[in-house]
């Protein structure tokens, strides 16, 4: 079958290096008693002494203001930088589904064991197993402490916390509030943070936006930043630097992220020496809206809970015309139902949306582009009534009514999958740390937990995870050795070298005088990688999106256009640097997918497929983490990944 | 300036409910008026308690004329330079309060020269002041709004009250802080029913003057 | 569709600013406002100028990024509806929209149509928190909570920090905000031990920047998560309780 699409495919020899075997650093022997064991071990600071210690924390989301606020609470010195003109507005604050915990409460049978098994299952065995346990076992308490600072989780009459099912599980684990649990979240962590800036720990740094790592003596020892208002690029150093920096889905351009989450802090790093891992996972989600003009900015993101109660469907006949409500039943075809019985209308999202393009590919496409499938709520109304539904999805329905002008409790949805959730990021071993020591990663911007696909309400917990648990225990062990030295002087050659980089690369931007500001080259990029690096891959498509992204790159070199000035508030010049790191990340999200021969999770290569159509997941080859080094061509190490607890299966959400 | 208001709101209600005595005639509005000067004697000295009424208020006009004052001041500084301007009618009885409370500070005036001191020209001709135990406030009222163009200022101030009335009540439900829906429905209605029923008790006299209905 | 844009340019916070009219050609009703912006800077860039600066970011109407005055009303015409999800199809073909920043003292001109609400921050900062430390919150099982009073504090939780209510207000007033904050962390079963310490704060850091409330009752008309107009006499109660009870919680 390969031959079929190699004929024009790059040889990835000519693209790549292999580098060697790295270590992921988790405890030998049960993943299941991993963290216990490795907190027992970790060094400890004294409270006394934790103020002399300077921690640099990059991103005030979820993952960032929750590492800044604990690490604040504990006594230490913390620096917190955002982009945005306050905490609150991080990308966080947008998802909206829930909060997963394996609390285990109900008797649906749900535990640790089994979430950790729904998660590896889910990311089709390409994550830590040892993270994941984690990841369920600090579950249980960020619900206790996100609802203990303000966070108002809906509740059952009874007056316990309400749960829902979520995509990609059969128990009910997820947590919420309405349609809009991370804004609350998010709110919850910035005003925590805010607690802490008031208390005098940490020192916020809004619109400011970090441009490059500062190494010195092998150790991340600062970061260099840019003041968005005044332009003035300065230093800050410290003993530590946390990126929590977001993911980078918006390389996409039409994505369902913030118009301003980028990559720059987190790739800038890895162009200082961290590595990046598996960057050709991302995740498609299923329900964001379909487009309907070349100017839409994005493509807003629908809640997957309404896959709860809603169904998912598409005419049986290619070509249909009719209005969706005059399409008799038997002329309907729910093909989530039909080809995934167990799982039906929850099935994880990468085969969710796999499954949609196959039906707008083959014709069956819904609405005046016929770019979306119909997502019904008219059964569940039915059933559950107007008022339980509105209760439900009211604010999701109002929003969705807004952008299209339909109402959703008298017409289907029209949905679409839409780029959305990065799984790769940069490397960290077991104890978040990336690669360059010192320099730790959480939430989105790392590569943890999530494997080669995540499940719903599993990024609210682990940007919680990482921020309120794993990095407050990691980072004071990095940190207790290194009592009595002090953060790197501003005259360190480290530092005034770093700054003076950074200004460079600025300046030669905004005197960048072609044509074209920089929206037009991000528009393009995206519908490069929509085409060639989306929700299926071929190595045709792929080495052919490395043609067009080196030439878009070449062409962005010339014909850039950065209006105004570096000296003060410039939008463009923002807009400029992300590009640029973000056409830098498109070429190694190819090399990437061209490199990983086999289908898994998210990433799906044609050329690796069941006879059913399903994921041809290559173990014997591939059951590894790819994570990449910079370089003129980049070099792919490998971190081995072993499974004790959940042994490796064929995902099948056929039946259970 | 929610307490101080909703004393003078008392205060108007009560005013208004003693107005309607007109109605009576000349002996019971009089009567009325030598009451409220002989008020719980002789446990208080003759005036003791209309005295002691009429501190509360001046204690409260000071108050509410000096937190309005305070109120535009800071206002006006958080604004900015930059006023918001074409605001819909929805905001009119709140955009009004700073207007409607300066005509009512005028009225109050002119009202106490016309029929609590008796001077002219804010009097009438003919304006009598009352003995220990003796009151022409019935004569005089008719004399000032035998005058049309008195009679007609009296009627628009009392719109004009209404519409302060009105706001501010419904301010005061906020500054004392009613989030219950239940009761904010109660203070929406009570809020619109007093500022109306005090506007055309009080109007119905000098129509009812001028008409020669009361004589 | 074709649309003028008189559109408010300042440099930096010092500049002194003013109007300025852009033709914008070939938009379609179904454009959002800031989807305009987007194209219309585009063909500025096009053309040699510099693009209008303006804030924005989830463009779902959810991170408070975004706001523009629109013809002298925050966010714009369509009420309780950020600027990020208004649509073009509220104005007339052929006419001409006024777009200008958010106005208020509190709110310092950055650049263009960008100010700085970090005023609203700092209200935060005063007291908007819970002191509770991380790992240290008990079993939110442990206690209970009604469904209608989690529900209430939704209502009021859902601000989203746009600061168009401080706009809207003809006062320069920060009441909807803050009183949505109040009640809503007064009205959960963790948040009750600070009460009364945390209404006096930030109540207190509200009056040093911001208006008073008379009630317009604009604030409401704008506010994009539709906050109610109740949240001012529950940042009144909150403000009494505290006043008569004289404690921290």
């Amino acid at each position: 079958m390969s031959a079929v699409f190699d004929s024009a495919a790059i040889n990835i020899d000519a693209l790549r290096d292999i580098g060697g075997i790295i270590d992921g650093g988790a405890p030998a022997g049960d993943p299941a008693g991993a963290w216990a064991d490795r907190k027992l071990h970790y060094k400890l600071v004294s409270p006394l002494n934790r103020r002399k210690f300077d921690v640099i924390v990059v991103g005030t989301g979820l993952a960032g203001a929750a590492c800044a606020a604990a690490l604040g609470e504990l006594g230490y010195n913390v620096h917190a930088f955002t982009f945005h003109d306050a905490p609150r507005r991080a990308h966080s604050v947008a998802a909206q589904g829930g909060i997963n915990a394996a609390r285990g409460r109900k008797v649906d049978n749900d535990s640790l064991a089994r979430f950790v098994k729904d998660t590896v299952k889910g990311g089709d065995f390409r994550a830590r197993e040892a993270d994941c346990w984690r990841l369920a076992e600090e579950s249980v308490r960020v619900i206790d402490h996100m609802e203990a600072v303000g966070a108002p989780f809906a509740r059952e009459y009874g007056g316990q916390l309400a749960t829902r099912s979520f995509g990609g599980v059969q128990v009910s684990r997820t947590y919420y509030t309405r349609g809009q649990t991370g804004q609350q979240l998010q709110v919850a962590a910035s005003q925590a943070l805010l607690r802490q800036v008031a208390a005098g720990t940490v020192t916020l740094h809004t619109r400011s936006e970090m441009l490059d790592l500062i190494v010195a003596d092998g150790r991340a020892q600062g970061i260099a930043v840019r003041d968005l208002t005044t332009g003035d690029i300065w230093a800050q150093t410290g003993h530590a630097v946390v990126l929590a920096t977001g993911g980078y889905g918006n390389v996409f351009f039409k994505s369902t992220l913030a118009k301003n989450s980028n990559v720059t802090a987190a790739f800038r790093a890895h162009k200082r020496g961290a590595l990046f891992a598996s960057p050709s996972f991302i995740q498609f989600h299923p329900t964001a809206l379909p487009l309907s003009s070349e100017w839409q900015s994005k493509t807003i993101l629908m809640s997957e809970s309404l896959r709860n109660d809603g169904r998912i469907w598409v005419p049986s006949a290619p070509g249909e015309t009719r209005p969706a409500n005059d399409i008799p039943e038997a002329e309907r075809d729910y093909y989530l139902e039909r080809r995934y019985p167990a799982f039906g209308n929850l099935t994880p999202r990468d085969v969710a949306s796999r499954a949609a393009r196959d039906e707008i590919d083959a014709g069956r496409g819904v609405g005046p582009l016929k770019n979306g499938v119909y997502l019904d709520f008219r059964d569940s109304l039915a059933r559950l009534g107007r008022k339980v539904i509105e209760e439900r999805y009211g604010n999701l329905f109002e929003m969705y009514t807004d952008a299209t002008g339909e109402n959703p409790l008298e017409v289907p949805m029209r949905i679409a999958p839409g780029a959305h959730f990065s799984m790769g990021g940069l490397w960290t071993d077991y104890d978040a740390m990336a690669s360059i020591p010192g320099l730790f990663v959480g939430g989105e911007a790392g590569w943890a937990y999530h494997g080669a696909n995540r499940l719903g309400a599993n990024s609210l917990l682990s940007a919680c995870v990482d921020g309120w648990f794993t990095l407050p225990y990691a980072v004071p062990n990095f940190l207790a050795p290194l009592l009595g030295q002090q953060a790197l002087p501003a005259d360190h050659p480290a530092v005034v070298g770093t700054v003076a980089e950074a200004r460079a690369v600025v300046d030669a931007l905004a005197a960048s005088s072609g044509t074209q500001g920089p929206d037009r080259f991000h528009r393009r990029l995206g519908e490069i990688l929509y085409t060639h690096c989306g929700v299926s891959r071929t190595a045709e498509g792929l080495s052919e999106g490395i043609r067009l992204i080196r030439e878009l790159r070449a062409e962005f070199r010339t014909d850039l256009r950065v209006a105004g000035s570096p000296d003060g508030f410039n939008q463009e010049l923002e807009r400029a640097g992300r590009v640029a790191d973000f056409l830098d990340l498109a070429e190694l999200m190819c090399i990437d997918a061209l490199d990983r021969e086999e289908s898994c999770g998210a990433h799906f290569r044609l050329e690796h497929q069941l006879s059913d159509g399903e994921a041809a997941r290559d173990d014997a080859n591939w059951s590894f983490v790819s994570a990449w080094q910079h370089g003129a061509r980049p070099t792919r190490h490998n971190e081995p990944l072993h499974f004790d607890s959940v042994l490796p299966e064929t995902r099948n959400y056929k039946s259970s | 300036m929610a307490v101080t208001g909703l004393i003078f709101a008392a205060f108007v209600l009560v005013h208004m409910i003693g107005n309607l005595k007109v109605y009576q005639g000349a002996e019971h509005f009089n009567a009325y008026a030598v009451w409220l000067r002989t008020l719980l004697e002789p446990l208080f000295p003759y005036e003791g308690v209309l005295w002691a009424l009429r501190i509360v208020l001046i204690v409260c006009l000071v108050g509410h004329v000096g937190g309005a004052a305070m109120l535009v001041a800071r206002a006006r500084r958080a604004r900015g330079p930059f006023r918001r301007r074409r605001l819909p009618m929805r905001s009119f009885l709140a955009r009004t309060m700073p207007v409607t409370g300066v005509v009512l500070l005028l009225f109050v005036i002119f009202h106490l020269l016309d029929l609590t001191t008796g001077t002219r020209p804010a009097a009438s001709a003919s304006f009598e002041h009352g003995t220990v135990d003796t009151s022409h406030a019935y004569e005089n009222l008719i004399a000032s709004f035998q005058r049309p163009e008195v009679a007609l200022f009296y009627i628009l101030a009392m719109v004009v009250l209404g519409m302060h009335l009105a706001h501010g009540l419904w301010t005061a439900t906020h500054d004392l802080g009613a989030t219950s829906h239940r009761l904010r429905a109660i203070a929406v209605a009570v809020s619109g029913i007093l500022a109306i029923a005090i506007m055309l008790g009080n109007i119905s006299i000098p129509v009812a003057v001028l008409l020669g209905v009361v004589q | 569709m074709r649309l003028t844009l008189k559109i408010w340019r300042q440099r930096s916070g010092d500049d002194v600013g003013g109007f300025e009219s852009y033709e914008l050609d070939g938009a379609g009703a179904e454009f959002t406002l800031l989807e305009a912006l987007d194209k219309l800077n585009d063909t500025i860039v096009a053309g040699g100028g510099e693009p209008v600066a303006f804030d924005s970011d989830c463009r779902e109407g959810v991170c408070g990024s975004c706001g523009v005055t629109v013809d002298g009303v925050p966010h714009g015409p369509v009420a309780n509806t950020p600027s990020c999800r208004q649509h073009l199809r509220s104005f007339p073909d052929g006419g001409t929209v006024t777009l200008e920043p958010f106005r208020s003292a509190a709110y310092p001109v950055v650049k263009d149509l960008v100010v700085d609400r970090s005023a609203l921050d700092r209200v935060i900062e005063a007291g908007g928190f819970v002191s509770i430390d991380a790992g240290t919150a008990p079993d939110a099982d442990s206690h209970q909570a009604s469904h209608e009073t989690v529900e209430a504090a939704l209502d009021f939780a859902a601000c989203i920090g746009c600061g168009a209510c401080v706009a809207a207000c003809p006062n320069g007033s920060a009441n909807l905000f803050t009183g949505s904050k109040l009640v809503h962390l007064s009205l959960l079963p963790t948040t009750q031990e600070e009460r009364g310490k945390r209404a006096g704060a930030m109540i207190g850091a509200m009056e040093e920047e911001f208006g008073p409330c008379s009630v317009y009752g604009e604030c409401v008309q704008v506010c994009p998560a539709g906050i109610p107009l109740a949240a001012i006499a529950g940042l009144n109660k909150e403000k009494l309780r505290a006043v008569l009870r004289g404690k921290d919680n």
